[in-house]
C-alpha cells in the first residue's frame, strides 16, 4: 500500500500554458455567454423540462462552434484534443456563466458514456456519434441497471438475440438519468446465457425512438421525476450499433465505472471550498442558532468534511492520472466518501435546522431545502454503486483482502437463478 | 509510490526513514532509552544532518528546506516519524525555530536558533491554552514582565534548553524565550498515557522576563496564531504516519488471522471497516498536506486550513485506531502488542495543541461566525 504523503497539488506544476488557455476561455466566455451569479444552486438529480433541455442543446451547440466542448475528446471526433487540466480550467472559468445544463444526464453523457465509447467503439461508430454527442445534436443514456440488477451488474437478464444482420432487445432496464430526453441509449445486455455472467454481455446503442421501446419517468422520493424506467418489447437494433466486441462488454463496463465513480468527470473536481459552509450557517443563522455552540460544531463538521473531500478527489484524480490504467477501485474512494458524506452533511443540515425542517410555508426554501436534501442524500450512497460495492472493491483490489467465495462466477447463467432458489444453505 | 513528491523530498523521506529505524526504534523507544540525554543528544544531532530543524528557517539564518516549502518539507518527515512513534521534540523545536525565525531579537537569532538547528539542544512551545485551568499570565514590571501560570501536558519540557511562552496581559498577548534554568520555573515530569513520549507540567511564579527574552514586539498574537498553525500541521502529520502504519499492521494481520477456513479479512465484516478505514486514512492524508501546502506558501487560508487538519485527524486518528484494535482482537490488548502505543500516541495527539471540537469552534471564529 501507499506508505508515503504523496503531494496533491500536481496542478501547480501545469504553467502558463493552462494560464493562457483559462484567460482564452474567459474572453470567449465573457463575448458569447451570459453571466450567472456564482451562488446559483444546480441540482442535478431532477428532470429537466422539454424547454430547458432545448435551450441546453442551444448552448452546448455554441460551446461546440466556439471549440469549447469536448475540450479532452481527441479531435479527430471533434474535440479538443487537449488535457484534463484544460477541461478543468475551463469548467472553473465557466462558473460564472450560465453553461448547458442537462442535470446528471450531463455527467453521464460527457463522462462515463463518452468515454467508454471512446476507449471502446470502432472508428465508424466515433465518427458517427462524437461530434453529434458533444455538439448537444445527441443527447445520450445509458440502460444499464435493471429490476433485478443493481450491485450485481454482470447479472442483468435483459437479452439480446442476432437475427440476420439485426439484434432483438427483450427486457427491463431501470434507474436511467436522463432517458426521457435522450436520443441514444448505451445498452447492456446478455448475448450468450450459456457462459458465466461475465462472459456473455454485449453494448449497443439504442436509438430512443425505436420500435418497442417504452420510457416512462419515475416519480422519486422527493416527488420530483428524474430517473426513468424502459420496457424493451423487441426492439430491433442493426449490427453497426453493436459498441465494442460481442461477448466482451464486461471490460467496457469497467471503464465506464471508473468514469461513473467521478474520475472522468471534470466537473466533480469544483474549486476548493473555503467559506464556512455558507448554506448551513444561513440555516444556523435562520434557526436563531447561530451562537449556539451545538448548532456551530455542526456547521464546522459540515465544513470541514467538505474541505477533506474536495482534496481528497485531488488526491485520487492525481492517482488515477499516474496510473497507465486506470483502477476503478482507486475511484471507489472518491465515490465512498460522497456516499457516506452526503448523507451525513444532509443529516448534520437537518439537526441544524431542527424544527425549521419539519414544514414550512410555499415561498420560504430555508426549511424545504434541508427536508429534500436529507431525502435526496441517501441517493449518493446507492446510485452508481452502492458503498457497500465501493468497500468491496476497495477492499479486495486496492487493499489487496481475498474476495468472498463466489456462488456464480463459474456456472453458466442461464443455470444461476435456478441454482439460487434451490440452494439448500450448505456452503462448499 | 508518490506521484508528485519530488526526487529531493522522497530522498529526505528515505533516509531520515533509515536513520530512524537504525538509531530509534520501536524497542528503544519501548525501553525508554530515548529519555537518556546523551541518547536524546545523538539522536537530535544525527536528525539535524537531515535537516530535520532547519526547514522552517531561512538560509541567511543558517536553516534552508528541500522544496521550498518548508512546511511541506517538515510534514513529510513528521509523517515517517510518526510511523515510527519516534519521541523527541521535533514539533516544539520546529515551531520556535520557526517563531525566532520570524521575529526573534538578533541575540537569539545568534545565540538561540543555531543550537536548535544543529541539535545541540532542543525547545519546548508552551502556547495559548486550549483547555480550561491552563496558561499563563503577563503583568508589567520596570524591566519587562512576570509570567505567571501552568500548563500541563507540556512535551519534552524537561530536557529543553528553552521554553517559548505564550502569556495574555491586559492589552493582547506576549511570548517570551525563557531559559529553562529561570527562577520561579518548576518543571515537574508526568505520568503519560502517551509511554512514547516526556510530558512535564510547567509551572512559572512570577517569573522575571526581561525585555530582551521576548520574541515579538507588541501584540503577538497574529505570530502566536501562525505557530499554531504550524503545530496543527505537524502534529497532524505525526498522527497519519502513526495512523498508516497501525493501518499496515492490521491490514496484514486480516489476511494472515485464520478463522473458520478463512483469511479474516475475506469476511465482509472486517473488509469493509478496513475499507472505512483506509478512506479516513486517504482523507487525513488529504487534508494534512492541503494545510501543510495552504500555511507553506501563506495562501490566505492557512490558519483555517491548519484547524480543520488537526480537527479532521484528530477525530479519525481515534477512529482508525478503535477499527484496528477490533481486528486485531485479544492480541490488540497485550502490552506486548504494539497496537495500544499506536492508540495512546493518536489520542495524545488528538487532544494537543486543541482536541477537535475546539477546532471546530476555531474554524467558526475564523470564518466570522
Amino acid at each position: 500500500m501507499d506508505s508515503t504523503m504523496p503531494d496533491i497539488d500536481i496542478d501547480i506544476d501545469i504553467d502558463i500554458e493552462i494560464e493562457q488557455f483559462r484567460t482564452q476561455a474567459r474572453t470567449w466566455l465573457e463575448a458569447n455567454m451570459e453571466r450567472r451569479p456564482r451562488a446559483t444552486r444546480l441540482g442535478s438529480s431532477d428532470s429537466r423540462t422539454p424547454e430547458e433541455i432545448a435551450a441546453s442543446r442551444i448552448l452546448q451547440r455554441k460551446l461546440f462552434d466556439g471549440g469549447w466542448a469536448g475540450i479532452s475528446y481527441p479531435k479527430e471526433f471533434g474535440g479538443r484534443g487537449l488535457t484534463g487540466a484544460h477541461e478543468r480550467a475551463f469548467r472553473q472559468a465557466a462558473l460564472d456563466y450560465v453553461m448547458p445544463d442537462f442535470g446528471g444526464a450531463g455527467h453521464v453523457m460527457f463522462g462515463a458514456i463518452g468515454r467508454s465509447l471512446l476507449a471502446h467503439a470502432s472508428p465508424a461508430f466515433l465518427h458517427r456519434h462524437i461530434r453529434r454527442l458533444l455538439s448537444g445534436e445527441e443527447l445520450w443514456c445509458q440502460f444499464y441497471s435493471e429490476p433485478e440488477a443493481g450491485s450485481d451488474l454482470a447479472g442483468i437478464r435483459t437479452s439480446a438475440i442476432r437475427d440476420g444482420d439485426r439484434w432483438i432487445l427483450r427486457g427491463s432496464k431501470i434507474w436511467s438519468t436522463g432517458a426521457d430526453h435522450a436520443d441514444y441509449a448505451m445498452c447492456l445486455a446478455r448475448t450468450d446465457w450459456n457462459v458465466p455472467k461475465h462472459q456473455g454481455l454485449t453494448w449497443f446503442a439504442v436509438p430512443t425512438n425505436a420500435s418497442g421501446l417504452t420510457i416512462r419517468p419515475i416519480v422519486q422520493i422527493n416527488g420530483a421525476t428524474g430517473f426513468c424506467e424502459e420496457f424493451l418489447d423487441d426492439v430491433e437494433v442493426a449490427d453497426d450499433d453493436v459498441i465494442g466486441e460481442i461477448n466482451r462488454g464486461w471490460t467496457v463496463a469497467q471503464t465506464m465505472l471508473v468514469y461513473e465513480r467521478g474520475a472522468g468527470d471534470a466537473a466533480s473536481a469544483p474549486v476548493e471550498p473555503r467559506s464556512l459552509a455558507p448554506d448551513l450557517v444561513a440555516l444556523a443563522s435562520k434557526a436563531g442558532r447561530a451562537s449556539d455552540p451545538v448548532a456551530r460544531q455542526l456547521v464546522a463538521r459540515a465544513h470541514v468534511n467538505d474541505y477533506a473531500q474536495f482534496h481528497l478527489g485531488r488526491r485520487v484524480a492525481a492517482r488515477l492520472r499516474s496510473a497507465q490504467t486506470p483502477d476503478p477501485a482507486v475511484a471507489s474512494y472518491g465515490k465512498l466518501a460522497a456516499g457516506t458524506l452526503i448523507p451525513i452533511r444532509a443529516r448534520l443540515a437537518v439537526e441544524i435546522a431542527g424544527m425549521l425542517v419539519l414544514g414550512w410555508a410555499a415561498d420560504d426554501s430555508s426549511g424545504r431545502r434541508p427536508a429534500t436534501d436529507y431525502l435526496n442524500g441517501r441517493m449518493g450512497s446507492i446510485a452508481a454503486g452502492t458503498n457497500e460495492m465501493q468497500r468491496n472493491g476497495i477492499g479486495e483490489r486496492v487493499l489487496g483482502l481475498p474476495r468472498e467465495p463466489s456462488f456464480d462466477s463459474n456456472k453458466p447463467f442461464a443455470e444461476v437463478v435456478r441454482a439460487a432458489r434451490n440452494w439448500d444453505g450448505r456452503v462448499g | 509510490m508518490d506521484p508528485s513528491a519530488s526526487d529531493d523530498q522522497k530522498l529526505i523521506m528515505e533516509t531520515s526513514g533509515r536513520l530512524m529505524d537504525q538509531l530509534c526504534p520501536l524497542t528503544e523507544v519501548r525501553s525508554s532509552t530515548y529519555r537518556e540525554a546523551e541518547f536524546a543528544l545523538n539522536y537530535r544531532r544525527q536528525a539535524s544532518d537531515l535537516g530535520w530543524f532547519s526547514m522552517l528557517v531561512p538560509e541567511e539564518l543558517g536553516g534552508g528546506s528541500v522544496s521550498g516549502n518548508g512546511v511541506l518539507d517538515a510534514t513529510l518527515i513528521a509523517f515517517e516519524r510518526g510511523r515510527r512513534l519516534q519521541p523527541a521534540p521535533f514539533v516544539s523545536t520546529n515551531v520556535v525555530a520557526d517563531a525566532l525565525a520570524r521575529a526573534g531579537s538578533p541575540d537569539q537569532k545568534a545565540k538561540v536558533l543555531p543550537r536548535l538547528i544543529s541539535g545541540d539542544a532542543s525547545a519546548a512551545w508552551l502556547p495559548l491554552p486550549t483547555a480550561p485551568g491552563q496558561g499563563f499570565n503577563a503583568s508589567r514590571t520596570s524591566s519587562g514582565y512576570e509570567f505567571s501560570g501552568r500548563s500541563t501536558h507540556v512535551q519534552d519540557a524537561d530536557s529543553a534548553a528553552w521554553l517559548l511562552v505564550t502569556a495574555e496581559t491586559d492589552s493582547g498577548v506576549v511570548q517570551a524565550l525563557i531559559d529553562s534554568t529561570a527562577a520561579g520555573l518548576t518543571v515537574t515530569p508526568l505520568e503519560a498515557l502517551d509511554v512514547t513520549r516526556s510530558f512535564a507540567e510547567v509551572e512559572l511564579d512570577a517569573v522575571e522576563i526581561p525585555a530582551a527574552a521576548l520574541v515579538g514586539e507588541g501584540d503577538a498574537r497574529e505570530l502566536v496564531e501562525r505557530q499554531l498553525a504550524v503545530a496543527c500541521v505537524l502534529t497532524s502529520a505525526e498522527s497519519v504516519g502513526a495512523m498508516d502504519h497501525d493501518f499496515e499492521m492490521a491490514l496484514q494481520y486480516a489476511k494472515d488471522r485464520i478463522a473458520f477456513g478463512r483469511p479474516i479479512g475475506s469476511f465482509q465484516a472486517i473488509k469493509h471497516l478496513l475499507a472505512d478505514t483506509s478512506l479516513m486514512l486517504e482523507m487525513s492524508k488529504a487534508i494534512t498536506l492541503a494545510a501543510a501546502n495552504s500555511v507553506g506558501t501563506d495562501d490566505g487560508y492557512g490558519l483555517e486550513a491548519a484547524s480543520m487538519a488537526k480537527a479532521f485527524v484528530g477525530d479519525c486518528g481515534i477512529d482508525l485506531a478503535q477499527n484496528c484494535f477490533q481486528v486485531f482482537g485479544g492480541i490488540g490488548f497485550t502490552w506486548e502488542h504494539d497496537q495500544h502505543l499506536y492508540l495512546r500516541r493518536v489520542t495524545t495527539d488528538s487532544a494537543l495543541f486543541g482536541a477537535p471540537a475546539w477546532h471546530r469552534e476555531r474554524l467558526c471564529q475564523l470564518s466570522g461566525l
